[in-house]
């Protein structure tokens, strides 16, 4: 009798581990996803701006077709991407049209009646804004999925992450240039 | 984040119960005299500082803001400033954007207020959001969030009460004291024979009490505060990944000569810097809200090797040249390398307009204050001169004289 | 801002980006001292902060016109005279944030432009800039 309990005793507190360990797995997931769909929000108000921003940029700096082809195309390809590629392929993309999107306001820099366009600067702080949401989400992001993942791969929560096929999630890196030489900032 | 929390509220909770330990004892040597019962005593202690509690609990904020005369703003009032609020929400993993409001008053600081992370505001004054580059800003912004996100806002919310409790009683109960003393009417006269001696003691360990209760609980307030500070300005450094912004915007603080107008002892600790005193004291100076804005400087500065908490405590130790730690090591530990990123290169002003040309310094200088007295529903007519009129709501006549040509424009 | 004389809102008014404050009743103008360093700045003069030291440091003026409020400070401010020839009695704060003219005082000003040019000195941008503002105040 009494060994009955214990085993009745032994699968209670298993059925109640199981539950626990799934929910906070399923919580860890949809924090990745609350996450990730942050970014998104981000990158779409990007692709958003970019039109506007080439079209006044043009009224001013009609010499840089090149420049502004770039950017157009950049950002279409990310765009393209964002409805079907994974992180790693979207973070290419978006670290190619961030870079392209520095070479356009680094042009714009040599107008100074463009800088002196109240709509310019508008556009100019939204986009400033938008790259700085990007990097601080991408960062909680990140920060995310490595406690999913760590759970997933740990024991005790890696046997019930087993048992219903929990996969892995996939870091966001956005590679570009000026972040990879390591920038030093001078104190002046 | 979770540890960093509640090592620092371990320490908190101590001096807390050190300042309600002081409003009990002023509860009982206030019973004692006046009602001959210490109970009753502390009966109307515990009532007033519940009441003052529910009020500040669902009241504080809106008292705290329209003390400072605080207005509340939207995106569209200044874009910049929301911008930020917005990024250092994301930054920090708050759940909700907090509220956004400008002081009008040339002064530079800014506090943070609410009872919870879902229901804060921030608040800066309008000389500050004038005078700070776009990084500066985002460090002061990424300090205030960082005090609602550790819950600062609601412990300093509850120490001010009843530091607040503790003034008011001890206040009238002094009072009384001495006015009974004066004219020889105590309550507590021949009722009570034999006594004497250790009723003079008791009256004047009392008195003693009612006189410095509301400055020890003032030294305590203030210890708690300072604790608070180091930890919001290596959050804001971790958030922003740039502690340069806060260090110089602390520094452009720092130099104002101009003292806030709606701050008091109370409200005081609530600001990024000390609104009342001046700089120039020492870190032990118990007398201090915040450590001194020379020392906060430096420890920023010299956090070359990260954005980290880690790096922020070796930065810490480098300017202090000793061992000890300011963020608690579980906290400073596990997080990882973080880089400092590069500075932006927007001016200051709500728009940026990047310029050393006199006349542009004087549009953006104007950028600020046109926005306070758009929230202040002035109306503009510009004059065929060049001159441009700005109306105060109240101005009731039809039209406005244009003293520089002598025009007569309509409304 | 509220007029120190007459205490209602004083109107504003912005011209080459300086702003004044101007009270319909009283005529009288209040030069805030952010204003007045953008006006020096424009007007080429570097030490702007010496200037306004030197102001606020000028000898008190014995008189028996009535002392005004600092509109930004609160606090009283002293009668000092702004000119070479101490013709133009002004109300400076004690901390430097900024010069009263009473309507008197602005009327002053702008007969002395009419008659001969402006003096020379430190306070000419000022007072020039003044009198420009507020040579049409009745009709
Ligand atoms: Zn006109
Ligand atoms: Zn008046
Ligand atoms: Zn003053």
């Amino acid at each position: 009798m009494i060994a009955l309990w214990i085993i009745l005793g032994i699968v209670v507190v298993l059925i109640f581990f199981i539950i626990g360990a799934y929910n906070s797995l399923v919580g860890f997931r949809n924090q990745v996803k609350n996450a990730w769909a942050q970014i998104d929000v981000q990158l779409k108000r990007r692709y958003d701006l970019i039109p506007n921003l080439v079209e006044t940029v043009k009224g001013y700096a009609k010499h840089e077709r090149e420049t502004f082809e770039m950017v157009t195309k950049a950002r279409n390809l990310a765009q393209q991407a964002s409805s079907t590629a994974g992180a790693a392929e979207r973070g290419k993309l978006e670290g190619e049209l961030g870079m392209a999107l520095g070479r356009l306001l680094a042009v714009a820099e040599a107008y100074p009646e463009l800088k002196a366009n109240q709509n310019f600067l508008a556009l100019q702080e939204e986009l400033t804004s938008t790259e700085n949401k990007i990097s601080f989400s991408r960062q909680y992001y990140n920060d995310s999925v490595l406690k999913f993942n760590n759970k997933i791969q740990m024991f005790p929560s890696n046997v019930i992450a087993g048992m219903f096929s929990f996969k892995l999630g996939e870091f966001f890196e956005v590679i570009v240039a000026a972040e990879k030489e390591a920038p030093k900032v001078s104190f002046t | 984040m979770w540890e960093q929390i509640r090592s620092n509220q371990v320490r908190s909770v101590f001096l807390i119960a050190l300042i309600a330990g002081l409003l009990l004892a002023v509860g009982y040597f206030l019973g004692l005299y006046f009602f001959d019962s210490a109970v009753g005593g502390l009966v109307i202690a515990l009532i007033v500082w519940a009441i003052m509690s529910l009020v500040a609990y669902f009241q504080g904020d809106s008292i705290l803001l329209g003390m400072a005369k605080a207005k509340k703003i939207t995106p569209d009032d200044a874009p910049r400033l929301y911008n930020v609020v917005e990024e250092m929400k994301i930054a920090s993993g708050l759940e909700k954007v907090p509220d956004v409001y400008i002081i009008d008053d040339p002064a530079l600081n800014a506090f943070a207020t609410g009872r919870d992370p879902s229901r804060a505001s921030v608040a800066i004054t309008s000389g500050l959001l004038q005078k700070l580059t776009r990084d500066e800003l985002q460090g002061v912004i990424g300090h205030e969030i960082a005090h609602i996100k550790n819950r600062d806002v609601l412990l300093m919310a509850i120490t001010a009460v009843m530091l607040g409790t503790i003034v008011i009683l001890s206040w009238y109960a002094s009072r009384f004291l001495l006015f009974g003393a004066m004219t020889g009417s105590g309550r507590r006269s021949s009722s009570r024979s034999g006594g004497g001696g250790a009723q003079a003691i008791v009256l004047i360990v009392g008195l003693v009490l009612m006189i410095l209760a509301p400055i020890m609980a003032q030294l305590i307030y203030y210890a708690i505060s300072r604790k608070r500070e180091y930890l919001a300005d290596a959050s804001s450094a971790l958030y922003t990944r740039y502690p340069e912004g806060l260090a110089s915007a602390l520094e452009k603080i720092g130099g104002s000569k101009q003292q806030l107008k709606s701050a008091n002892q109370a409200t005081a600790p609530m600001y990024i810097i000390n609104p009342l005193h001046k700089e120039g004291m020492k870190a032990a100076d118990l007398t201090s809200t915040h450590p001194p804005i020379s020392e906060r400087v430096r420890i920023l500065r010299a956090m070359t090797g990260g954005a980290s908490f880690a790096n922020y405590n070796d930065a810490y130790r480098k300017v202090h040249s000793g061992k000890q730690v300011i963020i608690p090591k579980t906290a400073a530990a596990g997080i990882g390398a973080i880089g400092i990123r590069q500075a932006s290169l927007a001016a200051p002003g709500e728009l940026g307009l990047a310029s050393e040309k006199a006349s542009d310094k004087a549009a953006s200088t104007h950028e600020v204050s046109d926005l306070m007295l758009r929230l202040n529903k002035y109306r503009t007519v510009d004059c065929e001169c060049g001159a441009r009129w700005k109306i105060p709501p109240g101005f009731k006549d039809n039209d406005v004289l244009c003293t520089r040509c002598g025009r007569r424009i309509r409304l | 801002m509220l007029c120190p004389v007459c205490h209602q809102d004083a109107l504003i008014v912005e011209y080459q980006n300086i702003e004044l404050d101007y009270c319909p009743a009283c005529h009288g103008v209040w030069f805030d001292a952010g204003e007045l360093e953008l006006l020096m700045g424009s007007a080429g003069v570097e030490d702007f902060q010496r200037y306004l030291e030197g102001i606020v440091r000028a000898p008190e003026v014995e008189t028996t016109e009535k002392k005004h409020k600092c509109p930004a400070c609160n606090h009283k401010m002293k009668k000092t005279y702004i000119d070479r020839d101490n013709k133009i009695l002004v109300d400076v704060c004690h901390v430097g944030d900024g010069i009263w003219f009473d309507g008197g005082e602005v009327q002053n000003l702008i007969k002395e432009l009419v008659e001969k040019s402006p003096e020379k000195g430190a306070s000419q941008g000022v007072l020039a800039f003044v009198g420009e503002m507020f040579k049409h105040q009745t009709d």
